[in-house]
């Protein structure tokens, strides 16, 4: 099933569009799952639980989510604006602003790896 | 569902589909300058990797106040080392009986002891602990009090009994078949597997979630002790001077630890820790302790 993860466990099941998948946060032995209308959904899975997930039904199209140290998965389509020296991340689709760092910031040395990362890409797309 | 239990630090990250990219089928040829650059990325955060362990941790010579170089000395022995030289990860030789080791040093100005339990056990206790004091290597007082009736502030289980159930503080720490578990989570199911497993459980501030720092509402500065986790070694930072939550929890996350929830501070909460020659060293005050029968300790024996 391309292009939507699907996470299911005892009498729950959660279908998101990974189009529409921002963020996933992990909270101990849960995830809050965020989406890009605002919808956020708790999970009884562990994050590392949800990355396999996300590789093994998205396959390479997992591709834009990059797991951020223990405690995040984000969709990289929705990284607006990373500021090192200020340790933020803003997720966003330029009409909503989906995470700004204020309820969970990113380790320094992850923002320097996804931006070394995001500019590698630029480059190896000729852009 | 088989969880692969893949392992990440906070400093790393990973490309979830990558895996599928860099092995694509036969069909997907086409597709190899995609998965050159890849191969290159893969290659470049590796490189930076070790770039930046280099930088934070290599020994800087001449700087013999460089904390981060006193505590990767003292503690990022490999277990191959370990074991090889028979000495454990404070570098002393190995030995059966609990004991302590403690290791002084400075972050950003911020001097901090940190005490690390050895050949011991960790349990919760409830009470006056004079039946204790002769018995453990290392304790401190865990979970507050209520000021206004003395009963155990926040989630406390003793033993697999609970004793509170509250959810003041989102900070807990866990201790279920002698594992430690540090965390931050409102809704813990560590409390309730604590209880089905005779385990221990308390809540207390939070300090350090995953290397991040957390914040905390009081501001006044005093003696600050915490409980922390780095890379799955549990010790006890003490603070030598009065630390705002702030400037204490920041030294913390310098120090590379990963979860840290607070003990109980000030200068008169009690504890010891006995080191490895035993002597005895012994913090606060237990002038006040008898009168409060719900005060709490966790206890290395």
């Amino acid at each position: 099933m391309p292009g939507i993860l699907v996470i299911s466990k005892g009498t729950e099941l959660l279908r998101v569009p990974t189009e529409n998948l921002v963020y996933i946060k992990a909270d101990g032995n849960y995830c809050h799952v965020h989406t890009r209308f605002g919808k956020e959904q708790m999970v009884s899975f562990q994050l590392g639980q949800i990355e396999d997930m996300i590789e093994d039904q998205l396959g390479k199209d997992g591709i834009n989510f990059i797991r951020l140290g223990r405690g995040l998965i984000v969709n990289t389509d929705f990284v607006y604006f990373i500021d090192i020296t200020r340790q933020c991340l803003v997720l966003s689709d330029c009409v909503s602003c989906f995470f700004d760092g204020e309820d969970l910031k990113a380790s320094r040395d992850v923002l320097i790896k996804l931006k070394a990362y995001i500019d590698a890409t630029l480059n190896n797309n000729g852009i | 569902m088989e969880y692969k239990n893949k392992e990440i630090r906070d400093d790393e990250i990973r490309i979830i589909g990558l895996n599928s990219v860099s092995a694509p089928k036969a069909s997907e040829a086409g597709r190899g300058s995609r998965r050159g650059w890849l191969t290159s990325l893969v290659s470049l955060v590796i490189v930076a990797d070790i770039g930046l362990a280099c930088f934070f941790f290599w020994p800087k010579k001449g700087e013999p106040g460089d904390v981060e170089g006193v505590f990767e000395q003292s503690l990022g022995q490999s277990p191959a080392t370990v074991a090889a030289s028979g000495r454990n990860l404070f570098g002393t030789p190995v030995t059966d009986t609990p004991y302590t080791e403690k290791i002084d040093t400075v972050i950003n100005d911020v001097r901090l002891s940190l005490y690390g339990p050895q050949n011991a056990t960790p349990v919760l206790y409830v009470g006056n602990p004079e039946e204790q004091i002769h018995r453990g290597a290392l304790a401190f007082q865990a979970a507050d009090i209520r000021a206004d009736n003395k009963e155990i502030l926040g989630a406390f289980v003793l033993k697999g009994q609970p004793l509170a159930w509250g959810l003041s503080k989102k900070g807990y720490c866990a201790i279920i078949d002698g594992k430690v578990t540090v965390g931050v989570s409102e809704n813990s199911p560590l409390f309730e597997e604590a209880t089905e497993k005779d385990g221990y459980f308390f809540r207390q501030y939070p300090l350090v979630d995953n290397g991040i720092l957390v914040e905390n509402e009081p501001k006044n500065k005093t003696m600050r002790k915490a409980l922390c986790d780095r890379e799955g070694e549990i010790f006890v930072a003490v603070s030598e001077t009065d630390e705002s939550f702030h400037d204490f929890a920041q030294a913390l996350v310098d120090l590379g630890v990963d979860n840290a929830i607070y003990l109980v501070g000030s200068h008169t909460s009690f504890g010891w820790a006995v080191r490895r020659d035993g002597t005895r060293e012994t913090f606060g005050s237990d002038d006040h302790r008898t009168s409060y029968k719900n005060e709490s300790y966790i206890i290395w024996m």
